[in-house]
């Protein structure tokens, strides 16, 4: 075994034997699912002006909605994966039995997103078969211009890669400002902060310009414009550059951590 | 030899509470991590309201004037002076200002110089000329007898209850009235309920009418200088708007044996500056933001004294946990109240000046005053629902004993309705902003809008009975495990 997948076996012993990761990992699956069905249960054409006026729902964003409380979980992972080891002062002990800095981080990161990329497959492709399963009940059918939800169908299939891309980022920038904080409370407050608080202020602004200015540079709102299937010209950034800023996010959190994890003492 | 008598050193804990307070309050005012929290969820609800004040304009003040003339008219010519008078026999109630009366009109097109004496449901008679605010006549309602005379261009309202003692109401010049008018009955009736449409994934709303119906008889028209009888003719004026279920509100008429039934919806005059922002709850909207640091300070209050051990020092001196839960309880409901209120003063004094600058201005957005009970409410509404977040916020910590899972549940549980009601359907959301601890913050509303989904208290009642449970679980889990 070389000397690198043994960093790798070391930290998936570490956080295979933590409870709270499993934990962690049901959640976000539950929460994909649970939020992704409510959504899809919650919608019915009767609220449309016609049957076929609803054919603009954007059908498998709502089924993928769930992503929205899923992500909170992956959030969780990843930062915990950095964080309890400095609450608990195991890092001192990871290095010395393993003092190549980059690569314990480079492990890290490989174990949590090989996880959060199983699990997040799990979870989206659970909730498009619960999307395909009640949305019909709702009268989205192809009678009304709504066909059932299916990978075949190119721009479901580009959501589908995409939302699981997008947990994948998500760790990745959970690591990196876990990292770069290296506190549990601080971390998740920051993230999840980065992430929802931006959605959360744009409807206050009236201001167009402002509005779609925030949308556009937030790592969540313009990360989740990898879902539109719809009405993609009237978005405020496309499918794939919103997944870029993201990713930007993601990249550079993950790159300050590596640089402090290397100059810092643990 | 004389033995020495004992003093306990340690007092008993029933005096013990004030010591406990000071404790929590020195722990409160001296570890980083909380004093932090407070500072953070100061400055952010400040910089977030300020932000959020910059990027909102509004040009509802240079728009002008906004008529309205929607409203279903039976009609006759009447040429010169004259009169006309109807017994109102009875009117639906459809909404307290539903409208049925009496109308002499310049022309049959909406805008057309008026004047008009009707009754309300609610507000009893009225009488209203030139799109300008009515004026008020006796209280009651149908039955009523209602009259308005022309002499020249100035029409005078009268109403009576038997229709021989006569009352006048009003009266009004209408300049540009021409010689032949057009004169009659005329019902209508102000949007009532809200419309909500399902387009494209987004909800949209928009006002929808029910049309009232109100029937008269002894309908006379009185020319002065004689001339032949003239028949009734009917119309809606303006465009009929939507019922709820989208088809047009349209008017109708029949007349047998001298009564007439007249059905119509609308609303005719002039209404205030269109904008309905409520500026109150909008200056205050930091705390949508700041609350994260709140639910972070009242985690971290109790679960780092479980992460640093400090927790069993605390339980040795004051043994008694449900105390030490109360005194933490108190000191942080106390501190983050006191925070609230004067950031919600400052957020309040700091957006105003942005606020005017983006055009939010008298006459349509007049600065709000704290006189005024319903902003003094939101004010003291927000301090108060950052007190109970926190101790809600404690008692999930205190239950979970762990930072990283307490702050992601509360969270979850704050921020995820206003994030996925986004985009479900209007009732989905309103029923999320009703259930979940988010309802604490109907305390900011000040004007009553289509989208608030619970009243202030009733708000805050929700959110109470969140941090009710958490803390009476608390206490069950602080007897029953140990630390």
């Amino acid at each position: 075994m070389s000397e690198r997948w043994r960093a790798v076996h070391m930290e998936w012993t570490k956080l295979r034997t933590v409870r709270s990761t499993a934990w962690l990992l049901l959640a976000t699956v539950g929460f994909t699912l649970g939020v992704g069905g409510l959504a899809a249960w919650a919608v019915g054409t009767t609220m449309c002006p016609t049957p076929t006026g609803c054919a603009g729902e954007d059908t498998p964003r709502l089924a993928l909605s769930g992503v929205y409380l899923g992500q909170i979980a992956v959030v969780v992972l990843a930062a915990l994966a950095v964080t309890t080891e400095y609450g608990t002062d195991t890092m001192r002990l990871t290095l010395a039995a393993y003092p190549r800095r980059g690569i314990v981080f480079a492990a890290k990161g490989t174990v949590v997103m090989a996880l959060v990329l199983g699990t997040g497959t799990l979870g989206v492709l659970g909730s498009l078969l619960a999307g395909r399963i009640a949305l019909p009940g709702r009268r989205f059918v192809e009678a009304n211009t709504v066909p059932p939800l299916s990978l075949a169908d190119e721009p479901t299939l580009r959501a589908t890669i995409g939302t699981v891309l997008y947990l994948g980022l998500i760790a990745v920038l959970g690591l990196g400002v876990g990292m770069v904080v290296r506190h549990t409370a601080a971390a998740l407050s920051t993230v999840l902060a980065m992430l929802l608080l931006p959605q959360m202020i744009a409807p206050l602004l009236t201001n167009e310009h402002w509005r779609e200015w925030v949308l556009k540079a937030s790592p969540m709102t313009a990360g989740l414009a990898i879902q539109a299937t719809k009405g993609l010209d009237s978005l405020p950034i496309g499918p794939w550059p919103g997944l870029g800023v993201l990713a930007a996010y993601a990249g550079s959190a993950w790159l300050v951590g590596a640089a402090l994890f290397w100059l810092r003492d643990a | 030899m004389t033995t020495p008598t004992y003093h306990p050193a340690v007092t008993t804990a029933r005096d013990g509470f004030g010591q406990l307070l000071r404790a929590e309050w020195t722990k409160l005012r001296s570890v980083r991590s909380t004093a932090w929290c407070l500072i953070l969820a100061v400055g952010l609800m400040l910089l977030i309201s300020m932000l959020g004040a910059t990027g909102s304009t509004t040009d509802v003040n240079e728009s002008g004037p906004n008529r309205v003339d929607l409203f279903h008219f039976v009609y006759q010519p009447l040429t010169g002076d004259g009169s006309v008078t109807a017994h109102v026999l009875t009117q639906q109630r459809t909404g307290p200002l539903a409208r049925a009366g009496l109308m002499i009109k310049g022309g049959l097109e909406p805008g057309a110089p008026y004047a008009s004496i009707a009754v309300t449901p609610a507000r009893g008679v009225r009488m209203q000329a030139n799109f300008e605010p009515d004026v008020a006549g006796t209280a009651s309602g149908a039955p009523v007898w209602l009259r308005l005379t022309r002499t020249g261009n100035s029409i005078t309202g009268y109403s009576s209850a038997d229709g021989t003692t006569w009352r006048e109401v009003g009266s009004a010049t209408v300049a540009t009235l021409p010689q032949k008018a057009q004169v009659g009955l005329f019902v209508t009736s102000p949007p009532t309920a809200l419309r909500i449409v399902r387009q494209g994934g987004n909800t949209e709303t928009s006002s929808a009418f029910e049309p009232s119906t109100a029937t008269f008889d002894s309908v006379d028209v009185a020319p002065v200088s004689p001339a032949p009888v003239a028949a009734w003719s009917d119309l809606d004026v303006g465009k009929p708007g939507p019922r709820v279920d989208g088809t047009p509100a349209t008017g109708s008429s029949s007349e047998s044996g001298g009564t007439f039934t007249v059905t119509g919806a609308g609303d005719i005059g002039t209404l205030p500056p269109g904008g309905d922002n409520d500026i109150v709850r909008d200056s205050l909207a930091g705390v949508l933001i700041g609350m994260i640091a709140i639910v972070v300070l009242g985690v971290v209050f109790m679960t780092s004294e479980y992460a640093k051990g400090l927790i069993r020092t605390t339980f040795t001196v004051s043994p008694r946990r449900g105390r030490v839960l109360a005194a933490k309880a108190v000191v942080l409901g106390l501190a983050v109240f006191t925070v609230g209120l004067f950031t919600a003063l400052a957020a309040l004094v700091l957006t105003r000046p942005i606020q005017r600058r983006n055009g939010f201005e008298a006459p349509a957005y007049p600065d709000p005053s704290l006189a005024d009970p319903r902003v003094l409410r939101a004010v003291i509404g927000t301090a108060l629902f950052l007190a109970v977040l926190a101790l809600f916020a404690l008692g999930v910590g205190t239950v979970l004993r762990r930072a990283a899972g307490a702050i992601t549940l509360v969270i979850a549980l704050v921020v995820v309705p206003s994030i996925i009601g986004a985009f479900l359907p209007m009732n989905t959301e309103l029923w999320l902003n009703r259930t979940t601890p988010l309802a604490g913050l109907a305390m900011q509303q000040t004007r009553d809008r289509f989208d608030n989904a619970i009243g202030p208290w009733a708000g805050l009642g929700v959110l109470c009975a969140w941090a009710a449970v958490a803390l009476g679980l608390a206490y069950w889990q602080l007897r029953r495990t140990d630390p």
